[in-house]
């Protein structure tokens, strides 16, 4: 009996996978496959496979690859250390406490997502060096701290931590307070309640999401490269980005540094997945609970402080420099009464440089992305979690390998798979190999959202609506989808955050004539314009933020409705 | 009630209130709860139950009153005094019976041993003592998720009992069970709480939970305790009509008083002995469902006509209804059938009459 | 599903709207400024009626993406940021030959058989005058105790330009790698690319920018940044802009008309207003031209890998 439910299940999951699987083929596989290639095959973009393997010996014996490594670990482990310590406990108090201002935080936290962070970098730059806003409004100059490796932890902490703290106040959510109640009945002191029921339930989603900060960081190059390259500090993505940046380049070179940022998310990967199998369980059952929220009764204070603290120095911060910068006529005249001007807005709304143009463009890229990659990352963590095979072990792999790899490598990979002469047709130089682009960058957030959110479902919620006479796909749309979605709906808001103001990846993929924000921006900047291009941030934050923000009331008022 | 033991406690609750915003759940309770005994707190939903038992577990702070446990005031709203729940020394069994996941049903159990600071090899008697006292014996090493329903109640059980506390809260522990596992698990709650002697606050909106277990029932609606007394004596004599007609002890009809005669709706007359109407002339009739037996000949009776009849193996129950509307539930011993007219006697020293609460009682 | 996929039908839509198929095109990667670009393209569409379409980013980037799609090209022409380019793209027999006859007036050291330089930048001192230091006048003032700890220098390891500075520097017998170990003693710090090197003199954190490329600078100081474009007594070096048109073209006569387009009179002018050193010799501009200037030679032999290493070295970025 037992073996025929599951073959049943096994049957059905597998309509599923058959289309999951192919859709990741297109999406993740055939760029990282031509990734992979061009590291053996030296000439494969003039479609040569000639001199196999020739340039991993002299790619290899660069001396200073040893020592990027070790400081690509240690700046991916500071800032999983530092994004735990800031986003685990702001989590956990969202998720179980009736924090005031809940939206409102919520919102401010996505802010950093919606920042890109060269430009959050830049930001903290003018706001901490020495004659920076800081300095000329109250005498303080960080720079020292900034420009060190602990300044880089800083920045890089305040740019990905909401990825923590929506996965795990989410899952508090689900979770509940009544495991803690009951700790506490017996005996166990908040802390010891905390730490030995709370966190050890939330360790799936913690861990997911520090694995995606992981990848996140040291994939990341520019607030690396513009904080800590001038003191010394060098990680493999500077070699990989100065491959591919300076005569001559060196495509495979590139390739194959980035094979060492993939077998470092493997091993962090395999860490996480080894953590998750070990505490997998099934806290949703099909029992009803009241979603009640603990009042914090003395610790409002304190804690809405943290709460004002941080979306202080990850959001405000970041914005009001951009904003500071945007709203001066030059750098040089710093924040004096008569150097306040609004010429670079203006510049900007009478649409210089195709600026609206690219606004409706960001915000498309950014709604596709977010659909596309909702519903592809719900089914395959749809199948990851309900078939547990080797095979749905590497799928789950392969929707995070892309986030591991600087994005302009996984560019050069879409840019090979998507020209080669043979194929019937191609999304290349159209609009929708961005789309690809984005879906395979981002395609892990609501992979890992999802996944968290699935191991928390026991099966006799789907087995009910099964039984009450839904077929598979019902169920799973009926029943699945609804208790996963504020989950994955936050995952494809970070989606939509970071699509519509994608960088890297777009300058090398950008069809003919296309103009993104972040393209727009980045042309400003590099011609010198740097107060137009923070206009035109400015401008693209707050159109950016008015999608979450409407989202977020509409859930708030989902919420508020009895039943 | 069973002897008290050394660790069982009294726990009193003066003038309790509890507001959430405007909205106030608990409205200055007292109850007076002596060392050993089991008091179960039963009403609907949103009666005030639930909170109460929050309170006295310190889930949640009052707004208004004291709580001692023992000799131990565990919040006072006035001096602002609060002991976490952790401090306070209970055990708790949930309406979702709230097993850790990620703790097998033995750590689960010797949680509450931990928190008290005993060591390992001192815990595992007492868990496998706790264990085998609900019949879980060989379920130790099991995970939560892999026991029925009832198993997992059994174990939320024993993790209540473990440490010997000297108050054991219940929050409608059995509500999600079915009717049978839930007759089973009464009986042995029941069991062990007398064979304990520990002092226990059970919450229920099922009477027949709250009878099986209770050594005295506060029957809440509205925030407030409407009457607390032994089973035996709510049913024969409930304080008030509402008391009645929440536990649905028999018939509550609305009647008038006219030349010593009672009118219900118009038609009907009955005449009760001299001293039963006591002054006033509108009120309530209640009559406990064992004072009312089929008329015999020149009775003053109620008429009635049968609406619906079942056969219940020994008996019929038989829906009646009166000639002016009311409808009454009635055990026959005899078949009925539909239609027919059925006149009823009371027997009036069982029955009461609760004047209008505009006159004085 | 349904919300899904109305926002997903919406989404497609308002993508679709934006993507636009061209009939008589002309395809153009160039690295460097956007402006210039766009008016180049602007007026010559409104010249010939043939459509520009743009491929704007870093030299580095315009070359990764041709790189990769080497299979199955899609540029007719590239315009470089960087000579090498043009030197590496005709050794491997890449480029279509062709001398515009508006090339006459382009000095021979600024065309070659393949390609034609479209402007040129040159390197400077970017000084603040805001910032209390006084005024340098050559590179070697700024290992002076006046300029402790406020000099910024571009990565040679990221701008082909601050390569070149540095391998004609070191080459000069009378400067040497002494003058860049004079400036990592000054506290000199290399914070990454040209922009990167610019932003902290504009702010004030920094004095001066040991090799800013000029025209940025020039146009900083045009939207009233306080920054003062210096070029060293000693010389420094220059940056042509070359341009090619791709032997796999599939729009030659239209690449080569865009060519002439550049090269015109009006295009030239375009190339000067964006204080850009215009290639034709005959054009005005509102700055320095080469022909004043001192060029400092960089001796193609140069081991590239080393240089940069010994640079690396002495800053501590390796």
């Amino acid at each position: 009996m037992r073996a025929a439910v599951q073959k049943l299940q096994l049957g059905e999951g597998g309509a599923i996978a058959a289309f999951v699987v192919p859709v990741l083929v297109v999406i993740v596989v055939f760029p990282l496959t031509f990734i992979l290639l061009q590291a053996i095959f030296p000439n494969l973009g003039a479609g040569s496979l000639a001199e196999p393997f020739s340039r991993l010996a002299d790619t290899f014996s660069d001396p200073r690859i040893g020592r990027w490594t070790l400081n690509t670990i240690m700046l991916g482990s500071a800032v999983v250390f530092t994004a735990a310590l800031v986003a685990v406990p702001l989590g956990v108090l969202r998720g179980l406490f009736r924090v005031p201002l809940a939206g409102l935080w919520d919102v401010m936290f996505l802010i950093p997502f919606a920042i890109p962070p060269y430009i959050a970098a830049l930001g903290w730059i003018m706001t901490l060096q020495p004659r920076g806003y800081l300095d000329q409004m109250t005498g303080i100059n960080l720079g020292q701290f900034l420009f060190s490796f602990w300044g880089v932890v800083f920045v890089m902490t305040l740019n990905v931590f909401p990825v923590v703290y929506f996965a795990v106040s989410r899952t508090m959510a689900t979770i509940g307070g009544r495991y803690v109640e009951a700790a506490r009945v017996a005996g166990a002191n908040p802390t010891i309640a905390f730490f030995r029921i709370t966190l050890p339930l939330a360790t799936p989603a913690i861990a997911a999401s520090l694995l995606l900060v992981f990848a996140m960081a040291i994939e990341e190059f520019g607030t690396p490269a513009a904080l800590a390259a001038r003191s010394g500090f060098l990680v493999l993505v500077t070699g990989i980005e100065q491959k591919l940046s300076d005569y001559p380049i060196d495509l495979p070179g590139a390739a194959l540094l980035s094979t060492i940022l993939v077998g470092l998310a493997m091993c962090a990967f395999a860490l996480q997945a080894w953590v998750v199998t070990r505490r997998d369980f099934r806290t949703l059952s099909g029992k009803p609970k009241t979603g009640d929220l603990t009042p914090l009764g003395n610790w409002t204070v304190p804690v809405v402080g943290f709460f004002a603290l941080i979306a202080f120095l990850g959001a405000i911060v970041p914005v009001a420099a951009v904003f500071l910068t945007a709203s001066t006529r030059t750098i040089s005249g710093g924040l004096a009464w008569d150097n306040f001007s609004t010429i670079h807005f203006e510049a900007i709304l009478a649409n210089r440089g195709g600026a609206m143009q690219a606004l409706q463009t960001s915000l498309g890229l950014g709604l596709t992305a977010a659909a596309l990659t909702g519903i592809i990352g719900t089914l395959t963590a749809y199948v990851v979690v309900r078939h547990k095979s080797l095979a749905s072990r590497m799928l789950d792999f392969l929707t995070l390998a892309p986030n591991t790899i600087p994005g302009i490598v996984v560019a050069v990979g879409l840019i090979l798979a998507w020209t080669q002469p043979w194929l019937p047709f191609t999304p290349y130089n159209t609009i929708w190999v961005l789309v690809l682009a984005y879906c395979c960058l981002l395609l892990p957030y609501p992979v890992r959202y999802a996944n968290a959110a699935l191991r928390q479902i026991g099966t006799s919620l789907e087995d009910a609506a099964r039984v009450s006479g839904a077929n598979a796909f019902v169920a799973f749309v009926r029943i699945i989808v609804p208790l996963i979605s504020p989950s994955v709906i936050a995952a494809m808001l970070l989606v939509f955050a970071v699509a519509a103001r994608e960088l890297v990846a777009t300058i090398l993929l950008a069809p003919i004539g296309t103009r993104t924000v972040a393209l727009f921006i980045w042309r400003q900047f590099e011609q010198g314009s740097v107060g137009l291009g923070m206009a035109m941030s400015t401008i693209a934050i707050a159109i950016t933020m008015t999608i979450p923000i409407l989202v977020t009331l509409w859930m708030q008022r989902a919420d508020n409705q009895p039943g | 009630m069973p002897a008290p033991t050394a660790t069982s406690t009294p726990v009193n609750v003066a003038g309790i209130s509890q507001k959430f915003g405007d909205v106030r759940v608990l409205n200055a309770v007292d109850l007076d709860i002596a060392a050993g005994e089991t008091v179960a707190l039963l009403g609907d939903s949103g009666s005030g139950k639930t909170t109460l038992l929050r309170l006295i577990a310190g889930l949640a702070r009052p707004t208004g009153g004291s709580i001692h446990i023992g000799e131990r005031c565990v919040a006072d709203a006035r001096t602002g005094a609060f002991l976490p729940p952790e401090a306070r020394g209970l055990g708790m069994v949930f309406q979702d019976y709230a097993l850790w996941p990620h703790m097998s049903v033995a750590r689960n159990v010797g949680f509450p041993l931990e928190m008290r600071g005993i060591s390992k090899a001192k815990r595992e008697p007492k868990v496998r003592e706790a264990l085998s006292m609900v019949n879980l014996d060989a379920f130790a090493d099991r995970q939560p998720g892999t026991l029925s329903g009832g198993q997992q109640q059994r174990v939320a059980l024993a993790r209540a009992i473990v440490a010997q506390p000297s108050v054991i809260l219940f929050d409608e522990p059995l509500s999600n069970l079915d009717r049978h596992l839930r007759e089973h698990l009464v009986v042995d709650i029941a069991t062990l709480l007398r064979r304990l002697g520990m002092t226990a606050v059970y919450v229920t909106h099922d009477h027949s939970e709250a009878f099986a277990l209770a050594d005295r029932v506060a029957v809440l609606r509205g925030g407030g305790v409407l009457q607390i007394d032994a089973p035996e004596a709510l049913v024969a004599r409930p304080a008030s009509i509402a008391v009645a007609e929440f536990l649905k002890l028999g018939l509550v009809l609305e009647g008038e008083v006219d030349s010593g005669e009672m009118v219900l709706g118009q038609t009907q007359r009955l005449k009760p002995p001299a001293d039963f109407l006591n002054g006033s002339r509108t009120g309530h009739l209640f009559v406990p469902r064992n004072a009312i037996h089929p008329a015999r000949n020149g009775d003053s009776a109620l008429r009635t006509t049968a609406l619906h009849s079942a056969f219940k193996g020994d008996g019929y129950a038989v829906q009646l209804q009166l000639d002016h509307g009311p409808i009454l539930d009635f055990f026959s011993q005899t078949r009925i059938d539909k239609g027919a007219p059925v006149d009823l006697t009371i027997a009036w020293e069982r029955a009461r009459w609760f004047p209008s609460t505009n006159t004085h009682h | 599903m349904h919300k899904f996929t109305a926002l997903l039908l919406a989404s497609a839509a308002s993508l679709a709207l934006t993507a636009a198929a061209n009939a008589q095109s002309v395809t153009v990667y160039t690295a460097g400024p956007a402006d210039l670009i766009e008016e180049l393209a602007a007026g010559f569409t409104a010249e010939t009626g043939i459509e520009v379409g743009i491929f704007q980013a870093t030299t580095g980037q315009m070359m990764a993406r041709l790189e990769a799609e080497a299979a199955n090209p899609q540029a007719d022409i590239v315009i470089s940021a960087s000579m090498d380019t043009a030197y590496d793209f005709g050794a491997q027999g890449l480029l279509l030959d062709y001398t515009s006859p508006n090339a006459e007036n382009v000095p021979d050291f600024l065309k070659g058989e393949n390609w034609v330089v479209q402007g040129i930048s040159a390197l400077a001192i970017a000084w603040n005058p805001n910032s209390g230091t006084p005024e340098p006048t050559d590179w070697t003032d700024l290992t002076g105790e006046d300029y402790r700890d406020l000099v910024t220098m571009p990565d040679p390891a990221q701008s082909g330009s601050a390569y070149e500075l540095v391998a004609a520097l070191v080459a000069n017998e009378a400067i040497g790698w002494e003058l860049f170990e004079g400036l990592a003693e000054n506290e000199m710090i290399v914070p990454g690319a040209n922009a990167a090197a610019l932003n902290p003199v504009l702010q004030g954190a920094k004095a001066v920018v040991f090799g800013a490329v000029d025209y940025i600078s020039f146009n900083s100081q045009q939207a009233g940044e306080s920054i003062e474009v210096i070029f060293p007594a000693s010389g420094t070096v220059i940056a042509p802009r070359p341009m090619m048109i791709l032997e796999t073209s599939q729009n030659q006569d239209e690449a080569k008309a865009f060519i002439d387009y550049v090269l015109s009179e009006e295009g030239q002018a375009m190339v000067a207003a964006t204080n850009l050193m215009p290639s034709r010799t005959d054009i005005a501009a509102d700055r320095p031209l080469i022909s004043d200037l001192d060029i400092l030679d960089v001796d193609p032999e140069t081991d590239r890998a080393a240089t940069l290493a010994r640079f690396a070295e002495i800053f501590g970025i390796e």
